[in-house]
């Protein structure tokens, strides 16, 4: 076969990810441009040799949250937004804020909000719109923002990156080119900004080569989420609600949350930490029984689903941090793990991730200097900003809920006391599959969740509602390096997990001819990447298909 | 070779659709929308005529603002610039009235050749493009396969009923609409992407180019289908399956008499 021409171009940035962190990058640059106009052009810079890569088929679609929006790095972004703007970022303010202790039965209300899940000063936002919000400004700065274009692979250069590869376009199920073929462009930049969101698989593939691992590997949770339309007067736009307890009990980490928006709109969903023992928990199936609860169903109930969405985050915060920087290179965001676990946040971690790493570029830039040494200055800027004294203090908070709910609470008490140290630091984790139990071959036949069409729904009705799609005659997104292992001993040692925990029912063993086979329904993928993260032998790789494939928040 | 080809904006496939409080149309908060399919390969047909013969590609589209995101996409694939009809009230038209507004911004164009996709996948009335060509007095063909120009002829395919076909030759001007799957639609280039920024896109106001009009059909209501349809298991052992079975054609479907 003779080598792929691939046409090249060069930019002075490359951003891989529209989301908060990639967009507030890229607005923070064009605005030190434009305010140091004098220093950009005698390092020759300009708005448009800005590269902006979005694998999603518009700005946002690909963006999922909660989201509850603390302003503070929009405010330093974009100082006049509150007064001019509001409207276009903001569903509403939150209004009034409840933590619940969930029994089967009851919901326990705490008497007092805990301090780090107060919102006042909050808006309840929908990434997606804030997702495109922020990308109207950047196209408008003069920026060349790419959807439709996923960084597929990077291009090394002896100790760091100095690019990416776009995805081949036009390739059969085979991998054989189709008549509209086209190659994946050589994108060159003297900086490449990897904000891929939680567990990258660019970053993932730099993380792994230069050894950047912070003091812990990430941990991710798993959201799912279902925004709703509900009879009038249900509930108050800007009411948030966090619960705990059931139906994920107090051994495994996780909550609810349910949101009021305008016009009886309702954002609800449930986070798993991605570190449960039971290899045969269904992460969906728990949130739609999260629906059933009476203080749940009493609001829902007449009411309709409007869209669906799943999308991991990273909890490891601080000691999972990976080293930001490499030679022409950076991470930004949840691909830092730039997260706040202990008050469910991480927009404005992200953002103002991504407005530091512009202000190193800029530096860097005219300076001349793109090395790893120059662009260090990131990590210091973390170091001394906002977002060391947002995630510092609560470094081990997710660590210490190993234990269970009772103990995490006592432990993260404690923590507070202590700026953060607790009993143990650092508390270190292992990656989240270690903690599954091996079935050795006693997997109990459960039936799978089916929904009754109304309030709950099986993951294929689910799935409907996210809108997803892709080019079905392409390569398998998903790759699984010993298909053989699935049938046989993944089958007794752990139950073929893939099958519960991908929120999306891509992954389904079948029989043929008596042999337990594994059928990759890679069009339902709605890029959450929990296959990635969760299979018990690291055998799963989610690399990013034809650009434009993959699920449609809008409005989530 | 001068060609315009009509393309119009409708609620993306994935989209989960509701209907709006007056009946008449979808609500549009929540959705997305993209380029009509079929739109699309006409798209595709333009740029490869245009490719073999030169000439110029004008992408137009009759819709509300948000309609210029489809022509954009037209240009970051190659069309050479845009015409947009604006009109935040375009699902009340009917083919004739979208028609007649369409003709009015083409006729001073004075195209060889206009394409169009063969119906909307929003409204599907299929006319559009027809009635198009009779408002610009030029002569078409629908169900397009392939186009060959020699000339000023065209030399076109059409596609029949039950797997025949009809060749057919037209003289230039004309309008054709265009069968999906006549040829694999293009990717959007880097470089395409970076050059439809500096493209025009020219808005007429459908107000001006066409200030009144009498509806001839008028949408009463749209609706989601009640189903009629069922499927019912029948188990057991095929005994008394067959006799169950036995008992509902009988009784149930009726396509047995009960003698």
């Amino acid at each position: 076969m003779k080598p792929v021409e691939r046409e090249r171009l060069d930019a002075d940035v490359l951003i891989v990810g529209a989301g908060p962190a990639g967009l507030a990058c890229a607005l923070r640059l064009a605005q030190l441009i434009e305010t140091n106009r004098d220093a950009a052009a005698a390092a020759g810079l300009s708005a448009e040799n800005i590269y902006v890569l979005e694998k999603a088929r518009e700005v946002g679609a690909h963006q999922l949250s909660g989201a509850i929006l603390d302003p503070r790095a929009l405010r330093e972004l974009l100082p006049e937004f509150e007064q001019t703007a509001v409207a276009g970022v903001s569903d509403t303010p939150v209004s009034e804020d409840a933590v619940y202790f969930l029994t089967e039965r009851r919901a326990w209300k705490f008497p007092v909000t805990p301090p780090p899940l107060r919102n006042h000063g909050h808006y309840v936002v929908s990434l997606n719109r804030l997702a495109k919000w922020l990308a109207e400004r950047v196209e408008q700065a003069g920026i060349n923002l790419f959807t439709q274009f996923a960084g597929a692979e990077l291009i090394w250069n002896h100790t760091g990156i100095a690019g990416v590869l776009t995805e081949d376009k036009g390739l059969d199920k085979n991998g054989r080119p189709k008549p509209n073929y086209t190659p994946g462009y050589e994108l060159r930049a003297r900086v490449t900004v990897l904000a891929e969101g939680p567990r990258g698989s660019l970053t993932k593939t730099l993380v792994q080569r230069y050894g950047l691992d912070g003091v812990n590997p990430q941990v991710y949770g798993l959201g799912i989420k279902e925004l709703w339309e509900v009879p009038a007067g249900r509930i108050r736009p800007g009411f948030v609600a966090h619960t705990m307890g059931w139906p994920l009990g107090t051994r495994l980490y996780g909550g609810g949350w349910i949101y009021g928006l305008q016009q009886n709109r309702v954002s609800l969903g449930l986070v798993v930490a991605l570190e449960y023992p039971d290899p045969q928990f269904d992460p969906h199936a728990a949130f739609q029984k999260f629906k059933t609860h009476p203080f749940v169903r009493r609001l829902l109930e007449g009411g309709r689903l409007v869209r669906y969405g799943a999308k991991t985050l990273p909890y490891g915060g601080w000691y999972s941090m990976p080293r930001p920087y490499v030679d022409g290179g950076l991470i930004i965001g949840d691909s830092a793990s730039l997260l706040n676990a202990q008050r469910l946040k991480g927009i404005h971690i992200g953002m103002k991730s991504g407005m530091l790493a512009a202000e190193t570029i800029f530096e860097a830039l005219c300076a001349g200097d793109t090395s790893a040494k120059a662009l260090s200055v990131f990590q210091k800027k973390i170091e001394q900003s906002w977002i060391r004294e947002e995630l510092w203090p609560v470094r081990n908070f997710h660590q210490a809920f190993h234990g269970g709910l009772w103990s995490g609470l006592l432990h993260s008490a404690l923590q507070m006391l202590t700026g953060g140290r607790g009993l143990r630091d650092p508390w270190r984790t292992r990656p989240g599959h270690e903690a599954y139990h091996r079935l050795d071959g006693q997997r109990s036949p459960t039936a799978r969740f089916k929904g009754d069409g109304r309030l709950t729904f099986d993951r294929l009705t689910d799935v409907y509602h996210s809108g997803t799609r892709h080019e079905e005659d392409q390569p398998c997104h998903l790759i699984v390096a010993d298909l053989n292992l699935c049938g046989t001993r993944c089958t007794i040692e752990y139950g073929n997990p893939c099958e519960y925990f991908c929120p999306a029912a891509v992954y389904e063993m079948t029989k043929e001819r008596g042999e337990r086979r594994l059928k990759i329904n890679a069009s339902n993928c709605v890029h959450c990447k929990t296959c990635d993260i969760m299979d018990p032998y690291e055998i799963i790789t989610w690399v990013p298909p034809e650009g434009g494939g993959g699920p449609n928040y809008e409005g989530m | 070779m001068k060609i315009a080809v009509c393309v119009k904006q409708v609620p993306a496939k994935d989209a989960p659709l509701h209907i709006a409080p007056d009946g008449t149309w979808i609500r549009e908060t929540d959705i997305s929308f993209e380029m009509n399919e079929p739109d699309s390969y006409a798209l595709e047909e333009a740029l490869r005529l245009k490719e073999k013969h030169g000439g110029e590609v004008v992408a137009v589209s009759l819709g509300p603002e948000r309609a210029k995101q489809t022509l954009k996409e037209a240009l970051a694939k190659g069309a050479d610039r845009g015409l947009h009809i604006a009109d935040e009230e375009f699902y009340r038209l009917d083919p004739l009235t979208a028609a007649r507004a369409l003709a009015r911004a083409l006729e001073p164009e004075r195209c060889d050749l206009v394409l169009t996709g063969l119906q909307s996948e929003d409204h599907g009335f299929g006319q559009t493009g027809v009635l198009l060509a009779e408002l610009l007095g030029l002569p078409h063909a629908t169900i397009i396969m392939s186009i060959e120009v020699q000339n000023e002829t065209l030399r076109l395919k059409r596609e029949l009923e039950a797997g025949w076909f009809q060749w057919l030759e037209l003289p230039l001007p004309a309008v054709l609409t265009i069968q999906s799957g006549i040829n694999k639609v293009r990717y959007a280039t880097l470089k395409g992407i970076m050059a439809a920024k500096k493209k025009e896109i020219r808005t007429l106001l459908r107000t001006e180019l066409l200030p009144s009009f009498e509806l001839t059909q008028k949408l009463e209501r749209i609706y989601v289908p009640q189903k009629t349809k069922k499927t019912e298991f029948l188990q057991g052992p095929p005994k008394e399956v067959a006799a169950k079975l036995l008992e509902k054609l009988k009784h149930e479907a009726r396509v047995l008499g009960s003698s």
